[in-house]
């Protein structure tokens, strides 16, 4: 059993299950009768945003019956600069499975820090990473930024070891509009989890170099498959028929 | 089996020795501690001795020759004494006993009592960490802990006897004298104005069900024993329907000063953990001593809030008048 499922007050920190009414969430939050997880993740606060960053940030989903529906998982998706990629995983992985997303990359700055480990970020801690797995929840591992997001940045190679001990998921994030715009839905698209050669022991460092080359090959493969019109369009997901699951 | 409890006198001394009381194998319990147990023991013998009183401590434990030490002669600062005395006792305990107990010429294990105190204020290496981060504390109480998981693993060393380190996440419950546990339930709480950084709570019985264990399983090395979940500071005073009073960080001196005037005295490290925080990773902990069933930070802080308020009696001849 995970450590965090012991938590009471009917909030589960792994899967959204109920959301309160405006009223019952302010006396809750006053009352102080909500979790929080060691690493600072208070999920009741998470879902009283969840609203809010849907609406900014829309998407479109595909492949999401590739992201685990329980148990622990590393989601590698690319990025450009800023937040946008790891809130359109958020929300893509929340439409997938109802599952609630830690993403690595918590701020380090005093008052950010905080802040952003309510909202679920973890540090870009190794230990911390293998902790927040170890739990049994999904952890979405930013490739480096690239300009322009043009395509799979570097892995973050000191905390492949931390992912040798369960599945990959690789994920391809892509602006919907034309030019790296965003005026259309994100286009968030989950590979096929790549599992660790069970011959390796975990934490080895040479299987953790293996994983992050494939890992990263995976999603400039999806990237390049939605770039490609045959493949990558929702009229090549149609052909294949793997279509987006849904669009909001 | 010859069992030494330190610190018997104490809440979780005292139910480590009632705990080893339902265990056959434990054939013999003797404690000694400066106060009494704090409650009945059936089978146990106790010793008031005062760690102070160091050749009395040392003659007891080596004509005693205990197979196995539970040390829980390790006391927090401001708990039931000045942290200066806190710290001269914890170390006087922790040497003389130990060093006795292995002139005895029987001892096969140490289990010491430690805390999660000893990592210091979370660092950006492990937000939550683990056995294997190196210890590095930055408050006297920290040190005082470290200090006993050092002359404890010098046994180890020299005499190549197992030894153990509980490193408890800090332990509060409505019989427990803790600064924390004391603070938390004064009417106004001092809470810091930019952060609310998670904490982890431990049940008492727990804390003791964990000693127990670790004798019955002969774990050699350190471990964390962490209540499952956290809580924040403001998070705790509005569950304890207390009143957040925000401070900002060079004030915290000030406050604590406000505060010891209202009647809880507030060591450093219980100040560490309300602008840092204090979390571990308790996973091993469980899995090794087979803890499934630890009560969650939250259950122990509404433990701590559901214990009744002090309520002063009316004297019988002012009612009666």
């Amino acid at each position: 059993m995970s450590p965090l499922q012991a938590l009471d007050y009917g909030l589960d920190p792994d899967r959204v299950t109920h959301t309160d009414s405006p009223l019952a969430a302010a006396r809750r939050r006053l009352g102080g009768r909500y979790p929080i997880d060691p690493f600072g993740f208070d999920p009741h606060l998470s879902d009283l945003l969840v609203p809010v960053v849907t609406a900014v940030v829309r998407v479109d989903v595909g492949g999401g019956e590739h992201v685990p529906a329980h148990g622990p998982a590393t989601l590698v998706s690319n990025r450009g600069f800023g937040v946008a990629e790891p809130a359109a995983v958020t929300v893509a992985v929340r439409r997938a499975t109802g599952r609630r997303l830690r993403v690595v990359g918590a701020s380090p700055l005093p008052f950010l820090s905080g802040l952003t480990r309510r909202l679920g970020a973890v540090s870009t801690s190794p230990r911390d990473l293998a902790g927040v797995l170890r739990a049994g929840h999904l952890v979405a591992v930013p490739l480096a930024p690239t300009w322009l997001r043009t395509g799979a940045g570097t892995p973050p190679l000191p905390l492949m070891q931390a992912m040798t001990r369960a599945p990959v998921v690789p994920v391809a994030v892509t602006p919907g509009g034309p030019l790296g715009t965003a005026i259309r839905p994100w286009r968030v698209r989950f590979g096929e989890p790549v599992v660790p050669d069970p011959g390796d022991e975990p934490g080895d460092p040479l299987a953790a170099a293996r994983l992050a080359e494939a890992v990263r090959d995976a999603v400039a493969d999806l990237l390049g498959r939605d770039r490609r019109p045959s493949a990558g369009t929702i009229a090549g997901e149609a052909r294949s028929g793997r279509g987006p699951d849904r669009r909001e | 089996m010859r069992i030494l409890v330190t610190g018997m006198g104490g809440e979780i001394g005292t139910r480590v020795a009632q705990y080893l009381e339902e265990r056959a194998w434990a054939d013999e319990i003797v404690g000694v501690d400066f106060v009494p147990p704090r409650r009945r023991l059936r089978r146990a013998e106790f010793r008031r001795i005062d760690p102070r009183d160091r050749d009395r401590l040392v003659g007891f434990v080596e004509d005693y020759a205990p197979q196995v030490v539970a040390h829980f002669g390790v006391y927090e600062p401001a708990s039931r004494m000045s942290p200066a005395s806190a710290a001269e006792r914890t170390e006087l305990c922790t040497v003389a006993a130990l060093s006795a107990a292995v002139r005895g010429g029987r001892l096969e294990y140490v289990v010491v009592r430690s805390g999660l105190e000893v990592y210091g204020p979370r660092s950006y290496h492990a937000t939550v960490p683990d056995e294997y981060v190196m210890p590095a504390p930055a408050s006297p109480y920290g040190a005082s802990l470290l200090e006993v998981e050092v002359a404890a693993a010098r046994l180890r060393r020299r005499h190549g006897i197992p030894v153990a380190a509980l490193r408890y996440a800090p332990v509060v419950g409505s019989h427990v004298p803790s600064p924390l546990g004391r603070l938390l339930r004064l009417p106004v709480v001092p809470v810091p104005a930019c952060a609310d950084p998670p904490f982890a709570l431990l049940h008492p019985d727990d804390a003791a069900l964990a000693m127990v264990r670790a004798i019955e399983r002969r774990h050699d090395g350190p471990l964390n024993v962490v209540g499952p979940g956290a809580a924040t500071p403001w998070q705790a005073v509005r569950l304890g329907g207390r009143v957040p009073l925000p401070v900002a960080p060079p004030l915290w001196g000030a406050a604590t000063r406000g505060v010891e005037v209202l009647g809880a005295a507030v060591a450093p490290h219980v100040v560490e953990l309300l602008r840092h925080g204090r979390v571990g990773a308790g996973a091993r902990a469980v899995e090794i001593l087979g803890l499934d069933g630890l009560r969650s930070t939250q259950q122990v802080l509404r433990e701590l809030f559901e214990w009744a308020d002090v309520v002063p009696i009316v004297p019988a001849r002012e009612a009666v008048a």
